[in-house]
């Protein structure tokens, strides 16, 4: 069968016009013909297409006079009201990452200056530190202490609390022969008892008769009972100011054992212009506070109190005029009797290694319970 | 309300069927501004709320006459989901950034929208196809072919019209101007799978 004759017999067939003979011979051979079942449905889809392509026309121009119609109508009711104008590429852009953008911009800021603040910070912090005056109070290691319990264990000794070396330590040294003693106030703030101990091995307890927070200076007491007297003391106290330049010299104990330091007066007055304070150019530690400062004539000067973090060689002593200023305030049940300071040196003129010989048993390391 | 829209419905299916011209102006001056609404507030213009409307309602149209239309809701929602779904497919297919279908969360009758909005793609291409092949094809082929299978025009007619010697002539011609026509169309267009 040729491909017009198919071609009349389908259009036959639609219109209805077969035969029942060839509908019969049409529909087997689509049934046993696949290749064949495709054409005529190929076919069929075409002229059902070319059919309906008439008639959509004719529908699709009556639905653009209608939109026509419309428009015409709408037109003036809603000029382009919701009318989107057709964005530009950035335009879109920006819709799309707008909140992105915004996002990262605030991070962007808050971290830059945050960072700027934290930064500043930081600086005034590290600046404060290189200027920071420093009590010299030292804290006793802890681990140290365990660790000597534990490599001198004296089961034997039923003072337990004797080989306790107290949580802080300072130096002070000897006021009078008769049990009056000097340290530094911030040596022994917050002490429940106190104990001093000089390189001897010495030990008195000690308590606490006066502290004056300003000056920085406390006035302490032996308490012990087997305490007989600290024997004539080999320095004198100077009430006069002394000049910038002078040799002094001072005995702690920034450590367990005596240490020595010396320098120079470099100035009369003290951190942030405190008048009752010299600078000094001697290497202090913690643990040094309390301590004497003395002159080359062994004239006592002074009390180390503190120095200036990072600054090179600025350390700090209370000058002596006002430890002497707080004795003669003292009220008299503070002090029961006047007290008899030593007026004759017996340092002058020696040399230091003897002067000091003399000096360390008046030296006292302060321990501070709490 | 329900009962008026319902009411509505049935005049202009009714106007339909009689092929009452005020029927189709009513169905677009109703139902046209909520579709132009939907695609302009998805970034479509006018233009494009205008060709997606138009093959919706083909598509209704067609089945109206055909008497093949089920409707299990009210006009306005077919032709919303229809338009809908096929603005969804265009502009998933136009856009860079998802490769696959777009998800349509709203859609209440899926299944028979899907198959209205393929329809009505098919529907278009098709038409686009013929639009094309018809052109290509030339006179006096094109007038040929439109005449008798568009004005339904008898072949006698035919071969009187365009001075052919004899009914069977007239007939060859119009099968080579067919075969032609379908070697074009065939060529633009391909039959779904």
């Amino acid at each position: 069968m040729s491909d017009r004759e198919l071609l009349e017999l389908i259009e036959r067939y639609h219109q209805h016009q077969v035969t029942s003979d060839e509908r019969r011979m049409l529909q087997e051979r689509m049934a046993a013909d696949p290749v064949f079942a495709q054409r005529v449905r190929e076919m069929e889809l075409f002229t059902s297409t070319l059919q309906q392509h008439g008639r959509q026309k004719s529908l699709r121009e009556r639905l653009n006079q209608e939109h026509l119609a419309w428009k015409l109508e709408n037109q003036k009711a809603m000029p382009q009201a919701p009318v989107l104008k057709p964005r530009k590429p950035i335009q879109i852009f920006m819709r799309r990452y707008a909140a992105t953008m915004g996002v990262a911009a605030t991070v962007a800021i808050v971290t830059v200056f945050s960072s700027l603040l934290g930064m500043e910070m930081w600086r005034s912090a590290t600046k404060q530190q290189t200027a920071r005056y420093v009590e010299l109070r030292r804290e006793v290691d802890d681990l140290k202490r365990k660790q000597n319990a534990i490599l001198n264990p004296n089961p034997a000794t039923p003072k337990a609390s004797a080989t306790n070396p107290g949580q802080f330590s300072g130096t002070g040294f000897v006021l009078t022969s008769d049990g009056y003693f000097v340290t530094s106030y911030h040596v022994i703030e917050g002490a429940d008892s106190l104990m001093i101990e000089n390189k001897a091995g010495t030990k008195y307890k000690v308590e606490e008769i006066y502290s004056d927070q300003v000056r920085d200076l406390a006035l302490l007491r032996v308490i012990d009972t087997a305490f007989t007297g600290f024997g004539k003391l080999p320095y004198s106290f100077k009430k006069k100011e002394s000049d910038l330049g002078e040799r002094v010299f001072t005995l702690g104990y920034p450590r367990e054992d005596i240490v020595f330091g010396e320098g120079t007066l470099s100035s009369r007055s003290g951190v942030y212009g405190d008048t009752a304070s010299y600078q000094i150019s001697i290497p202090l530690n913690p643990g040094n506070s309390g301590g004497p400062l003395l002159d080359d004539r062994g004239n006592m000067i002074g009390v180390i109190s503190g120095k200036m973090l990072g600054v090179d060689g600025a350390a700090f002593a209370v000058k002596s005029a006002y430890l002497l200023s707080l004795l003669e305030q003292l009220p008299e049940h503070r002090l029961p009797q006047p007290i008899a300071l030593p007026k004759v040196n017996a340092l002058a003129g020696t040399s230091r290694p003897q002067q000091l010989k003399k000096l360390q048993d008046f030296v006292y390391m302060v321990k501070v319970y709490n | 309300m329900i009962s008026k829209a319902l009411v509505t419905d049935a005049a202009i299916i009714e106007g339909i069927l009689l092929d009452d011209e005020t029927a189709l102006s009513r169905l677009y001056k109703l139902h046209f501004p909520m579709v132009l609404f939907f695609v302009q507030s998805n970034s479509g213009t006018e233009d494009d709320a205008k060709d997606i409307f138009q093959e919706a309602v083909i598509v209704f149209y067609e089945k109206v006459k055909a008497g093949q239309l089920e409707l299990h809701c009210q006009i306005k929602t077919y032709l919303y989901s229809i338009c809908r779904r096929l603005w969804l497919k265009k502009l998933s297919r136009s856009s860079r950034f998802s490769h696959g279908m777009v998800e349509d969360t709203e859609s209440e009758l899926t299944p028979q929208v899907e198959d209205e909005a393929e329809q009505a793609e098919q529907n278009e291409l098709k038409f686009e196809a013929m639009g094309n092949a018809l052109a290509q094809l030339g006179e006096p082929c094109k007038t040929l072919l439109e005449d008798f299978y568009i004005r339904s025009m008898g072949m006698p007619e035919i071969t009187e019209k365009f001075g052919y010697n004899n009914v069977d002539s007239a007939k060859n011609q119009k099968y080579k101007c067919l075969m032609r026509l379908k070697k074009l169309f065939f060529l633009d267009y391909q039959v779904p799978s």
